[in-house]
């Protein structure tokens, strides 16, 4: 397999095709030389995750597995793989597009049954082999999640390539209150031109809404991104692109609590199933705004205690390399002392007005960001 | 022809017979006894009969050294069934025939020690006299001696008034076979235990592979066939053995003392027992002379404080001279004192040599009164019983060294003191001033010092210690030289005999030979199995012999699994005795017993519940030769639950099982790889295919892939302008030595190889190129040579099991 990162270019349907053939041609070269067919695939588990310090994301360390044709197992994957390339390479051929489920029900119509997919689980699965095997981004293969990216608003616009043509969108003008849908591929966006000053992704639909509705993105030329929990990874792709094209810089603006704490090491560092993808998603220059332990106290915000999981959540975290800095063991230390945590709305207790008057602004100044 | 007199198992059956004969009527006893002699019922009498007539046509044969041709036919007449036996034995004369046939009418005196059939019958002569006495009809036998011109053929009848054989019919006639005996007889019977009756059978021809048995029943038309084994031979003759001093009984030693013609024990031993020479005999004549007089104790010379033997000595010598008394005491003193311990009649000799050096050195003769004086003198000496000293505190200070070696260090001063005392007291205080005493004697003085000990001195002296006590005196105590009782005086006193059987028990004596077994042996075994069932699997283990109540045994076993063999429900269990099956009682055999208790599931079958008997299409054979086969009852038909002879049985069968567990693994990883290879063979040319496919390049072939994932030893050939290559690739991790032919329809010129040659042989104008090549691990062995034209090849493996394979453009 290839190793090295190339450069993930737009559009590369081309690349991607041949990508997908060259692995089955290795395939092909193992059994004319009369090897044991196989492919290596770095261990996807927390022990194989590595900070890249340079880069500042986490990335697969050195361990592999291998699937080879050996046992009747690995002949089966191997022969899943083959299978899938052909499908998709037939998909680009055809510049048609499929979602991951739509490939586990495909799998189906294959005329051997040792080809076809046994659950979800497994086909998604083999994408990911397949997209770090090839080098080649899942978005390229032109397969898409069932569920599609979060929503955009904001001083932004943008021309989308659309199976309808070209769109161009103002993420203000152009949209409803519902904001810019992101579509699975935000390569496929263009930036033309804006008056944003930063980006603010938000946790919960809840806030995002209160903030739209208090105009806060008009008021500060900022473009809000909803984030929906664990972020999906046009999300993900979409922020960076802004941070990285735009100049912009990112906050990240979730609940009180360790769990809400990864959704912005996410967006900051990578996760783990993606890690073979951390350098195109994570935006390592993604600042924290809150809402922090420290912002408990000083907001003196309604709270619920910590249960035991979320007190083992934040242990952990203080043994994350991605947490080990002196902010962090700060704020965790202090949320374990004071044994509570908050969420979002619950800044609402001073009113609904509160977050777009007060806490936002102080916070963003205090980060030098207004 | 011990064979066919072969003798009734039991002596009390036999005496029983040859009493009764004078009182009633044979007719009589049979009538009474016939459960006993296996005629019960008319289904089990014909499969005794069959059993008897068969068994009695194996022994004939093999006494006379001759291969078994035996053929039996069931006929139903409507009223009665008849039995023909007929085989190649030696035949019969009209003198045996009474012998033959009215055995059971004579008793036999003893039970001979040999490996014999009819230990499990009581003889055809048991089957003549039951179809007499259901049919009515004679016995019709017709016999030819080897190389007589003609046969004969005779009616024998049973008069049952005076309870003689007689024979009705006596003429020539003529008979197809050149020697042999047919014996055909009519009798009530039905055949409602047929399936017995062909597990006997077929049982027998498994059991005895060197005879070839055919067997005719009512509604078949062909006799259904029992070919011999190929290599099959007569088994080894067998030698008589004389019983072994560790297998009789109290009644049998009896009966053989009166029997015997010796007067002494120790020729008695020596000539009616086996492994009993003079060495063996003084030893058990020795520990005889322990049971009967006991031993005497050896004690300590004394010290030099203690007494002086040589003052002694001389002054109750008197009127002797000085130098000769002198010296005569020296050498007692010196003889003493060079000894650790020293019995009263070791004493004796002493004082009596010394006495003969004396008369010979000096001329004077130390009479039998001076001897005396002399021998009481140094022993008051030796036991401490002088003016000086107290014979108690002398023996005391003796005997606590040998306690406190005996005891544990727990015991203190005091104790060991008390109880040493004691004990010397009871030396003192017996009547014999020899200090002799038996076993129970010498166990009474330590149990009553003991007890003493215990209430006196406030002291605990366990079971064990005192038993440790004992031992430590009665070792060093010295067996007397006594002549022991004469054969009479024995044979006359039951407790005497009594213990005469002791001291041969408790002697270790050799084990008794065992030329007198013929084992079947593994291979025979093996090949009886191969020969009836068609399996896919056999083993067979014959083990050492073994002795068991002083008679020998062998066991052995066979396994046969798979192919032909019904598979669902429990196994079948074949169980044997000196070569003939025994057909009923299974449930109450030592032998299944043992099969059940095994783990079978550590050796690859199917166990419900972890015991009892094992499912699985498998055949179990145990065979148990042995020259007293112990039978839980008279009818013979199950082995009793001896340890020793269960612990063989198990040995044996675990030793073929292990067998059959490496198969059946072999067999289970095979199924394994084949189900592999069928699956990647599946799987591999979908891959293959797709692959051409999607990269859009030529057909692949995926056998070299495939046998390297299989491990599998590939071979492979490329031909390039009349240049063949013959690549021999081990996957595999271990050695492989393919034996590897090659046709070649030209003539093969320029063979090379890499290593070990390959030979060229021309056949009807085909080429046979023979190549063995040894392939280590991961390597290539090659053979090329070069052909001019067009060939064709054809290449064909052995040495190599099909599941390990690939042969390249095979499937």
């Amino acid at each position: 397999m290839s190793t090295e990162s190339g450069e993930q270019t737009n559009g590369a349907d081309g690349d991607a095709r041949e990508r997908l053939l060259a692995l089955a041609a290795q395939f092909y070269d193992q059994f004319e030389r009369g090897d044991v067919p196989h492919m290596d695939v770095p261990t996807r588990t927390k022990t194989n995750i590595e900070y890249d310090p340079e880069q500042k994301v986490w990335v697969y360390g050195d361990r592999k597995s291998t699937r080879s044709a050996n046992s009747v197992r690995g002949a089966q994957k191997l022969l899943k793989v083959i299978y899938s390339i052909d499908f998709l390479a037939n998909q680009l051929e055809e510049d048609r597009s499929s979602t991951l489920r739509e490939l586990y029900y495909l799998s189906e119509s294959w005329d051997l049954d040792e080809a076809q997919f046994n659950s979800q689980d497994e086909s998604n699965q083999l994408i990911e082999d397949l997209e770090i095997v090839s080098d080649v981004r899942r978005e390229e293969f032109h397969m898409r999640p069932e569920e599609s990216g979060a929503k955009v608003m904001g001083p932004l616009r943008l021309r989308e390539q659309t199976n309808r043509g070209d769109r161009e969108i103002h993420c203000q003008h152009d949209v409803g209150q519902g904001g810019y849908q992101i579509p699975n591929d935000p390569d496929t966006i263009e930036f033309l031109d804006n008056d944003a000053e930063f980006v603010l992704c938000v946790e919960t639909g809840g806030m995002r809404d209160r903030l739209v509705e208090n105009g806060f993105d008009d008021e500060h030329d900022a473009i809000v991104v909803h984030l929906g929990g664990q972020p999906a990874r046009a999300t993900r792709r979409l922020t960076k692109r802004l941070h990285d094209e735009l100049g912009l810089p990112v906050t990240v603006f979730t609940d009180g609590d360790p769990w809400s704490y990864r959704i912005y090491g996410s967006v900051a560092y990578g996760s783990i199933k993606s890690a073979h993808l951390s350098k195109y998603l994570a935006t390592p220059e993604a600042q924290f705004i809150g809402v922090q332990p420290e912002d408990i106290v000083e907001y003196d915000l309604p709270t619920d205690p910590l249960a035991d999981s979320d007190k083992n959540a934040l242990e952990s975290e203080l043994e994350d390399p991605r947490f080990q800095t002196d902010y962090w063991e700060e704020q965790i230390e202090l949320q374990l002392d004071i044994d509570k945590k908050s969420e979002q709305q619950a800044l609402a207790s001073y009113g609904l007005d509160f977050v777009t008057d007060t806490y936002l602004p102080e916070r963003l100044e205090e980060m030098g960001i207004l | 022809m011990s064979g066919r007199q072969s003798t009734l198992g039991e002596e009390g059956i036999a005496q029983e017979l040859a009493e009764s004969q004078r009182s009633i009527s044979i007719a009589e006893f049979f009538e009474k006894n016939k459960h006993m002699l296996g005629f019960d019922s008319g289904a089990r009498a014909l499969v005794t009969a069959v059993k008897e007539g068969v068994d009695n046509s194996l022994d004939a044969c093999e006494e006379a050294d001759i291969m078994p041709d035996i053929y039996v036919e069931i006929e139903d007449l409507g009223d009665y069934y008849r039995l023909v036996v007929e085989d190649n034995g030696p035949g019969i004369t009209k003198e045996q025939l009474p012998k033959v046939f009215g055995k059971l009418l004579y008793g036999s005196r003893f039970h001979k020690r040999e490996q014999n059939r009819g230990q499990q019958g009581i003889g055809i002569s048991a089957a003549v006299l039951y179809s007499q006495l259901t049919s009515g009809k004679p016995a019709k036998i017709t016999s030819r001696t080897k190389g007589s011109e003609e046969a004969h053929y005779f009616e024998l009848i049973i008069d049952t008034d005076d309870n003689e054989p007689e024979i009705s019919i006596d003429e020539t006639t003529t008979w197809d076979r050149p020697h042999g005996t047919r014996i055909e007889i009519e009798m009530e019977a039905n055949l409602r235990a047929r399936q017995q009756l062909h597990d006997y059978i077929k049982h027998t021809a498994v059991v005895n592979p060197h005879a070839r048995i055919e067997f005719l029943e009512p509604n078949i038309d062909e006799p259904l066939k029992f070919e011999r084994a190929e290599g099959a031979e007569l088994p080894a003759e067998t030698e008589e053995i004389r019983p072994h001093p560790h297998g009789v009984e109290l009644g049998t030693l009896l009966k053989m003392l009166e029997a015997t013609d010796s007067y002494s024990i120790s020729g008695f031993l020596q000539g009616e027992f086996t492994r009993v020479g003079a060495t063996t005999a003084e030893k058990v004549q020795n520990n005889f002379r322990d049971r009967h007089f006991g031993r005497e104790m050896a004690w300590q010379p004394p010290q030099a404080h203690e007494g002086d033997i040589e003052v002694a000595v001389r002054a109750a010598v008197a009127n002797k001279g000085k130098d000769a008394t002198k010296s005569f005491a020296r050498e007692v003193a010196n003889a003493v004192s060079d000894r650790e311990r020293i019995a009263h009649h070791e004493l004796q000799s002493v004082i009596d040599e010394a006495a003969e050096d004396a008369a010979d050195g000096f001329g004077t003769t130390f009479g039998a009164t001076v001897r005396e004086k002399a021998t009481a003198a140094a022993w008051a000496q030796i036991t401490g019983d002088t003016d000086d000293g107290e014979p108690r505190e002398t023996l005391a200070s003796d005997l606590y060294g040998l306690i406190e070696g005996a005891t544990s260090s727990r015991k203190d001063d005091a104790t060991l003191n008390g109880l040493a005392d004691r004990i010397a007291a009871k030396f003192v205080d017996s009547d014999d001033d020899r200090h002799r005493c038996t076993r129970d004697e010498l166990d009474d003085y330590v149990k009553r010092a003991a007890e003493n000990t215990e209430e006196y001195d406030d002291a605990t002296i366990g079971d064990t210690a005192r038993e440790n006590v004992w031992r430590a005196i009665w070792d060093v105590m010295a067996t007397v030289p006594d002549e022991p009782p004469n054969v009479s005086t024995v044979a006359s006193g039951r407790d005497t005999a009594s213990e005469l059987l002791e001291a041969m028990r408790e002697t270790d004596i050799i084990s008794p030979p065992t030329d007198c077994l013929a084992p079947i042996t593994e291979r025979l075994v093996e090949g009886g199995l191969r020969k009836e069932f068609g399996a896919d699997f056999y083993a067979a283990a014959t083990r050492d012999a073994a002795v068991s109540g002083g008679d020998p045994f062998i066991v052995e076993a066979g396994i046969a699994y798979g192919g032909e063999l019904e598979d669902g429900g429990a196994i079948d269990v074949m169980r044997f005795a000196n070569r003939v099956p025994l057909v009923y009682q299974r449930g109450a055999c030592a032998t299944t017993d043992v099969v059940k208790t095994i783990n079978w599931r550590n050796y690859g079958l199917d166990q419900p519940g972890g015991s009892g008997l094992p499912n699985g299409p498998a055949v179990v054979m145990v065979h148990i030769a042995s020259t007293n086969v112990p039978f839980t009852s008279e009818s013979k038909d199950a082995i009793a639950n001896v340890p020793a002879i269960e612990d063989e049985i198990e040995l044996a069968i675990r030793e073929a099982a292990r067998e059959l567990k490496s198969f059946l693994n072999k067999r289970r990883s095979m199924r394994k790889r084949r189900e592999k290879q069928d699956k990647l063979g599946t799987i591999l040319p979908e891959m293959a295919t797709k692959l051409s496919e999607v990269t859009g390049r030529k057909t692949l072939d995926i056998d070299d892939s495939l046998a390297r994932i299989m491990n599998n030893v590939l071979i492979e050939r490329e031909v390039e302008d009349g240049s063949v290559r013959l690549v021999v690739e081990n996957n595999d991790s271990t050695n492989a030595e393919p034996e590897i032919t090659d046709i070649v329809t030209v003539q093969p010129e320029n063979v090379e190889t890499n290593g070990d040659d390959a030979r060229v042989v021309e056949m009807d104008g085909e080429w046979f190129l023979k190549w063995s090549p040894t392939v280590g691990s991961g390597d290539e062995a090659a053979l090329t040579y070069e052909v001019n034209g067009d060939a064709s090849f054809d290449v064909s493996v052995d040495g190599i099991e099909r599941e390990k394979l690939t042969v390249d453009g095979e499937q």
